[in-house]
C-alpha cells in the first residue's frame, strides 16, 4: 500500500478545489466571453474577509464564513457594475475587458497585502480540534472532508440551477447569443451581474476553504485561478460535466506526477498537461 | 391607425447609406410587405426597428405616441416588438422545448430561481410547437434540426411572445412546399387576431396573396407604395426589381 491511498486522496481533494474554481470560472465566462482574470482574487477576498471577521472582530466562525461569501459576492457584484457593464456599454473589445481585469486583479490584491501584509496566514487556530480520518490507509483533515462535501452540493447546486430553474435557461440563452437573449426581452446586464454575484461568492468559498486547509495570502487567487482555466479546457470549456472531469484529472496527473520527484514540479505538471490538451484536443475532454 | 412610422430614418455604413431618410408608416392589424433588390436596406430596417442596431438619425414613432432615437434590443419586447432573422438564430445548445420557454421565463430573479414553470407556460409552448409541427421534437437540441425545422422554431419562438408587431425576415426562404404553407397559415391567423406583420419577401407570388400593404425599397429609398396589386404592375418597379 505505502503511500498510493494518500496520493489519491490529495488527488481528490485538490480536483474538489479544482471544480469549484473551474465552475465558477466557466459560470462567468460563458455569459460574458471574456478572460476575466480577477476571478482568481475572489479567493483571496473570501478568505480575508473571514480572517477579518473571526480574528479581528472576534465573530462567530460559521457567522464569519457567511458574511464572507456574500461580501465576495457584492465585490465580484460590483467590480461587473462599475468597471467591466460600463465596459460592455461602450462595446469594448475582449482584448480591453481582459486587461481591465488584469487592473482589477492587481488593485484588489495590493489592497488586501496594504490590510492585511502580504504574510502568509491560516484560517484553522479557530478550530483547535482539527479532527483526522483515516480512510483506507490515508489520512483526511476535517476540513478535506468540508471541502469534498462542498464540492459535491456546490457541483449539483450549479446543475439544479442552470439545468432546473428559470434562471438558469435564461442564462444559458445569454451564454448560446446575448442579442436575441435580449430581444426576447431578457435584461442581459442584470442577469450577467447575478451571475457575478454567484460567481464571486463560489470562489470567495473556496478560498475560505483553502484558507482552513493551507492558509491565505494575497497572491493566491491567480495561481488558482489558472487551475481552474486548464481544468475547464481540458474537460471542455462552457460543459459542466467537463468542468469537474478536467478538475479532477489535473489534481490526479498532479498529485501522481510528483511521486517520484520534488513538489516543486506540480506546477509545470500541470501546464504540461495543458499543452497536451491545446495540442491534441484542444476543445477539451467533452466537446468534439 | 399607424403602429409604426419611422421619420427620416438614416442608417450608414462605413458612409454608405444603407437605410436613406426613410419615412413610412406601417398600419396596425395588416400584414405590410418590404420588397426591394439584394441590398436595398430591407434586413437594415428591420434591425433598427428591433434595437439590433442603432439609428445614426431620424426617430421611429411607436403606437403614435413614444418616439424613439434609440431603441435598446431588450426594450424592444417592451414596445410589443418580436421579429426573426434572415439568417436563423436560435439558442443552440438548448431544446427545442426550452428555446420557448425561455420566452416565458420569468423575469423577477426570486420567482425564477424558486418556481418551476407553470403549467400555462406549458400550455403556450406546446400550442405554439404544435402550430409548426415541433411538438415531436421539443426534447432535440435546436442545433440537430433541419434547415426549415429550424426556421420554423424561430417563428414558433416569435410567436410564444405573444407580441403585437412581428418583423418576419424572408421567412419562407428556402422552405419546401409544405412549410411554407404553415408560415402562411400562421402569418393570416396573426393578421385575423388585429396583430401587425412586416414580412420581407422576394417571392412576388407571396406578397400579392398575403399582403394589404407594401413598401418598395430600393438603395435605402422608398421607391413606391400602397397596394400590392397596382404598385407591382408599374412599369419602374418592375425594372428596379428585375434589373436590367
Ligand atoms: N452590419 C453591416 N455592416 C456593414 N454593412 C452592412 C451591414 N448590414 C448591411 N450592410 C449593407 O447595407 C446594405 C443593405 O443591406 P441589407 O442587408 O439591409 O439588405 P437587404 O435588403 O436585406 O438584402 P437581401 O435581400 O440580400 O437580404 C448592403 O449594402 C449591405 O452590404
Ligand atoms: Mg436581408
Amino acid at each position: 500500500m505505502g503511500i498510493l491511498p494518500q496520493l489519491i486522496l490529495n488527488s481528490i481533494i485538490a480536483g474538489a478545489i479544482y471544480t469549484l474554481v473551474a465552475l465558477s470560472f466557466n459560470l462567468i465566462y460563458s455569459t460574458t466571453k471574456f478572460f476575466n482574470l480577477a476571478h482568481g482574487v475572489m479567493a483571496a477576498i473570501g478568505g480575508y474577509a473571514v480572517f477579518y471577521f473571526s480574528k479581528t472582530l472576534g465573530l462567530d466562525i460559521h457567522i464569519a464564513i457567511v458574511l464572507g461569501v456574500i461580501l465576495t459576492g457584492f465585490v465580484g457584484f460590483g467590480v461587473d457594475k462599475f468597471i467591466y457593464l460600463q465596459l460592455r456599454k461602450r462595446k469594448a473589445s475582449n482584448m480591453v475587458l481582459l486587461v481591465a481585469s488584469l487592473g482589477v486583479m492587481t488593485a484588489l490584491q495590493a489592497i488586501i497585502a496594504i490590510l492585511f501584509s502580504s504574510r502568509f496566514k491560516t484560517l484553522s487556530g479557530n478550530i483547535d480540534t482539527q479532527k483526522i480520518f483515516t480512510i483506507l490507509g490515508g489520512v483526511i483533515t476535517q476540513t478535506q472532508l468540508v471541502i469534498l462535501l462542498s464540492a459535491v452540493l456546490i457541483m449539483a447546486g450549479f446543475v439544479i440551477f442552470l439545468y432546473k430553474t428559470q434562471f438558469g435557461k435564461t442564462v444559458r440563452a445569454i451564454s448560446d447569443d446575448e442579442e436575441v437573449a435580449r430581444i426576447i426581452g431578457i435584461n442581459t446586464n442584470k442577469i450577467i451581474g447575478y451571475i457575478f454575484f454567484i460567481g464571486s461568492a463560489v470562489t470567495g468559498f473556496t478560498g475560505i476553504l483553502i484558507g482552513f486547509d493551507v492558509g491565505i495570502e494575497p497572491t493566491m487567487g491567480l495561481s488558482l485561478l489558472l487551475k481552474g482555466v486548464i481544468a475547464s479546457i481540458v474537460g471542455g470549456v462552457g460543459n459542466i460535466y467537463g468542468g469537474v472531469l478536467g478538475a479532477f484529472l489535473l489534481g490526479f496527473v498532479e498529485n501522481f506526477g510528483i511521486w517520484k520527484i520534488s513538489g516543486e514540479w506540480k506546477d509545470a505538471i500541470a501546464f504540461a498537461l495543458l499543452i497536451v490538451f491545446l495540442i491534441f484536443r484542444p476543445r477539451g475532454i467533452m466537446n468534439k | 391607425m399607424k403602429i409604426i412610422e419611422t421619420k427620416n430614418l438614416v442608417k450608414r455604413f462605413n458612409g454608405v447609406y444603407a437605410i436613406d431618410r426613410l419615412s413610412i408608416g406601417i398600419e396596425k392589424g395588416q400584414i405590410t410587405g418590404i420588397v426591394g433588390p439584394n441590398g436595398s436596406g430591407k434586413t437594415t430596417l428591420i434591425n433598427l426597428l428591433s434595437g439590433v442596431l442603432k439609428i445614426d438619425s431620424g426617430e421611429i414613432v411607436v403606437d403614435g405616441t413614444e418616439k424613439i432615437t434609440r431603441i435598446l434590443p431588450h426594450q424592444v419586447f417592451f414596445y410589443g416588438i418580436t421579429r426573426t432573422f434572415q439568417n436563423v438564430r436560435l439558442f443552440e445548445q438548448m431544446t427545442v422545448l426550452d428555446n420557448i420557454l425561455v420566452v416565458i421565463t420569468e423575469r423577477n430573479i426570486f420567482s425564477s430561481l424558486f418556481e418551476k414553470h407553470i403549467e400555462y407556460h406549458h400550455k403556450i409552448a406546446e400550442e405554439v410547437l404544435q402550430k409548426v409541427g415541433l411538438w415531436k421534437k421539443k426534447n432535440q437540441l435546436a442545433a440537430n434540426l433541419s434547415y426549415g425545422q429550424r426556421k420554423l422554431l424561430e417563428i414558433a419562438r416569435a410567436l410564444a411572445m405573444k407580441a403585437e408587431v412581428y418583423l418576419f425576415d424572408e421567412p419562407f426562404a428556402g422552405l419546401f412546399p409544405e412549410m411554407r404553407k404553415i408560415v402562411s397559415v400562421i402569418v393570416q391567423e396573426l393578421k385575423q387576431k388585429n396583430k401587425t406583420v412586416i414580412l420581407i419577401e422576394h417571392d412576388i407570388g407571396l406578397i400579392r396573396e398575403l399582403c394589404d400593404y407594401i413598401f418598395v425599397m430600393n438603395e435605402g429609398r422608398l421607391l413606391a407604395e400602397g397596394k400590392p396589386e397596382s404598385v407591382l404592375e408599374r412599369k419602374e418597379i418592375i425594372e428596379a426589381y428585375f434589373g436590367n
